[in-house]
């Protein structure tokens, strides 16, 4: 098995060398989140701290209802957090959203029906144009893309044409595409089948190691967050909180056989037995 | 949740598949005899029940020998027809023009509506009582009552024809427009797209399948109000008009049911219209799969 640079906790990724505080893309600090409800507060994030380095993978794991997708959504610009500062590529939320710092994959592929596939991974691109301070992805990179996926014949079909998962093949694709520095995931595997998601785990990593980003992957799914990420922070709920955090120090590539070892099984073991102790309250 | 195992066993098969396997499915099966049999009997049906309608119709008068003046048979209303083309093609060309006229403004003036009402819940609460009035009360009752404001002519004819469209638009674009998909208003909003962009290339295109179906409605509605506006506004051409003349007239029994038929057509041939279009136009969307 072919063993590469180990990316563990503290350890700069193998793209940049220079270290510490320029490495950091996303700072969370004290960020809390109470939505009203039906007259109520419910507190979905209480005091999150949270800082990602450019390059890294990190899974946000959690049973529903800890806040996860919340976190996600603070760090895009989507929601707004009720107290504590979020710093994204040194600007605020709202200020990287307006710079097309994010590429955003929902649950839902949400792809447009009237588009063909071509059309619909530059569909983000063509919106709002001219504001980004990162090259966007050229017709060529975005048409290699496009045939990694397996969708190098299908670019001339309409969403309905396709399958589910080929739909989320085109809209990981489409945030690709924008070129932006960080990729947030919102489970965009859940409605999957477990045989196609399987397939996409590792889909979503060749496309991650081509081109250099930061992913914010949200995922219910032990194995998923594990064989993905460099960083799996644990979330509880009631009121959403983060955990624990752990580094997993497999190997990059990361590949199927993988889940056969026994460092891997040790890894899932582990990130079961946090959310279980965090989840009986 | 799933246990590890599973997840491992089917992480095993993945990497291989990545490159192009197409979906099973797409490549088209042998066409045996029974799906061409099917398929030509679903072409056949409206054919035959039309057939079978007129026939009924031919022979049944004939059979219980009902008097020419009270109902002619259809070969009799299409010897007609083609006896006094010019007259049609005439009268049609005006009915035609002034429900043409009046779905087009509707169209627009309900579009602007719908833009309105989607960008404003408040201006949406506001105006929904007012369309859903104008369209339970019966357009009869409130033809005359137009013509006497606006006058008898083509102008009141309009006017009639756009307030009987006008309400399917607004309320079909308004929901088209709300339609929307929230994923892709959330992505459009994660690079922070202008609301007119979110207008123009999401709400628009989303609204297009609700507009096909209302247009589908208008085009028989417009149809009605401009016959309806041809019978109470003075009007001295247009289908509406034969048929006014022809009421009270057994010996123009045949410019009546000449005026119904003519009327048919036009209007099953403006929903043809209608439904090509849309199958062109919204050749991406799931109810035009064949």
């Amino acid at each position: 098995m072919p063993v590469s640079v180990t990316r563990a906790e503290g350890a700069a990724p193998p793209a940049a060398d220079n270290g510490g505080a320029d490495d950091l893309l996303v700072s969370v600090q004290g960020v809390s989140k109470t939505f009203r409800q039906r007259g109520r507060h419910v507190q979905a994030l209480q005091r999150v701290d949270l800082d990602i380095r450019r390059g890294e993978f990190v899974s946000l794991l959690g049973p529903s209802g800890c806040g996860k997708s919340t976190l996600l959504r603070i760090i895009g610009g989507l929601h707004e957090a009720s107290s504590g500062t979020v710093t994204v590529n040194g600007l605020s939320p709202d200020a990287a959203r307006a710079a097309k710092q994010y590429g955003l994959v929902p649950q839902a592929p949400a792809l447009l029906p009237w588009r063909t596939v071509a059309q619909n991974v530059r569909f983000l691109t063509g919106l709002h144009r001219g504001v980004a301070t990162h090259p966007v992805m050229s017709d060529a990179d975005i048409d290699a893309l496009l045939a990694t996926v397996g969708l190098a014949t299908f670019t001339g079909a309409y969403p309905h044409e396709l399958s589910g998962g080929m739909q989320q093949r085109a809209s990981l694709v489409r945030a690709f595409a924008l070129g932006a520095p960080i990729l947030l995931m919102d489970e965009p595997f859940a409605a999957l089948d477990e045989i196609t998601r399987a397939d996409m785990r590792y889909l979503l990593l060749d496309l991650w190691s081509r081109i250099n980003t930061t992913v914010v992957f949200v995922t219910h799914s032990v194995t998923e967050a594990a064989i993905l990420s460099d960083r799996v922070v644990v979330m509880a709920s009631h009121p959403g909180r983060i955990a624990t955090e752990r580094a997993i120090e497999l190997p990059r590539p990361r590949t199927p056989e993988m889940e056969d070892d026994a460092d891997f099984h040790e890894i899932v073991r582990m990130l079961r037995s946090d959310l279980r102790e965090h989840h009986s309250r | 949740m799933s246990t590890s195992f599973e997840v491992t066993r089917a992480g095993t098969a993945a990497p291989a598949s990545h490159g192009a396997a197409p979906d099973p499915g797409d490549a088209a099966p042998p066409v045996s005899n029974r799906v061409r049999a099917a398929r030509i009997l679903r072409l056949a049906a409206p054919v035959i029940g039309l057939a079978v309608f007129f026939l009924v119709w031919q022979y049944g008068v004939k059979l219980f020998d009902i008097k020419k003046f009270v109902l002619p048979r259809p070969s009799d209303i299409l010897s007609s027809i083609n006896g006094d083309k010019s007259f049609y093609i005439r009268n049609a060309r005006s009915t035609i023009w002034e429900a043409f006229l009046g779905f087009s403004i509707a169209f627009l003036l309900a579009m602007v509506g719908a833009t309105l009402m989607a960008h404003s819940r408040f201006i949406e609460r506001a105006v929904t009582p007012l369309a859903l009035l104008v369209q339970v009360t019966p357009i009869v009752a409130y033809t005359p009552a137009i013509v006497a404001w606006q006058g008898f002519g083509l102008h009141s004819i309009v006017v009639v024809t756009s307030l009987v469209c006008f309400v399917p638009f607004l309320v079909n674009g308004v929901s088209g427009m709300r339609s929307v998909d929230p994923s892709l208003i959330e992505l459009a909003r994660s690079v922070d797209a202008s609301r007119r962009e979110v207008f123009v290339r999401l709400r628009l295109p989303s609204a297009l399948p609700n507009l096909f179906s209302a247009a589908r409605i208008a085009v028989g509605l417009a149809l009605i109000g401009a016959v309806l506006g041809e019978f109470y506004a003075g009007s001295t051409s247009g289908l509406g008009y034969a048929v006014r003349v022809a009421q009270n007239r057994s010996q123009l029994r045949g410019q009546l049911w000449g005026a119904i038929y003519v009327l048919g057509f036009i209007g099953a041939a403006a929903t043809l219209l209608v439904n090509g279009v849309e199958r062109y136009a919204l050749r991406w969307h799931s109810s035009q799969r064949r």
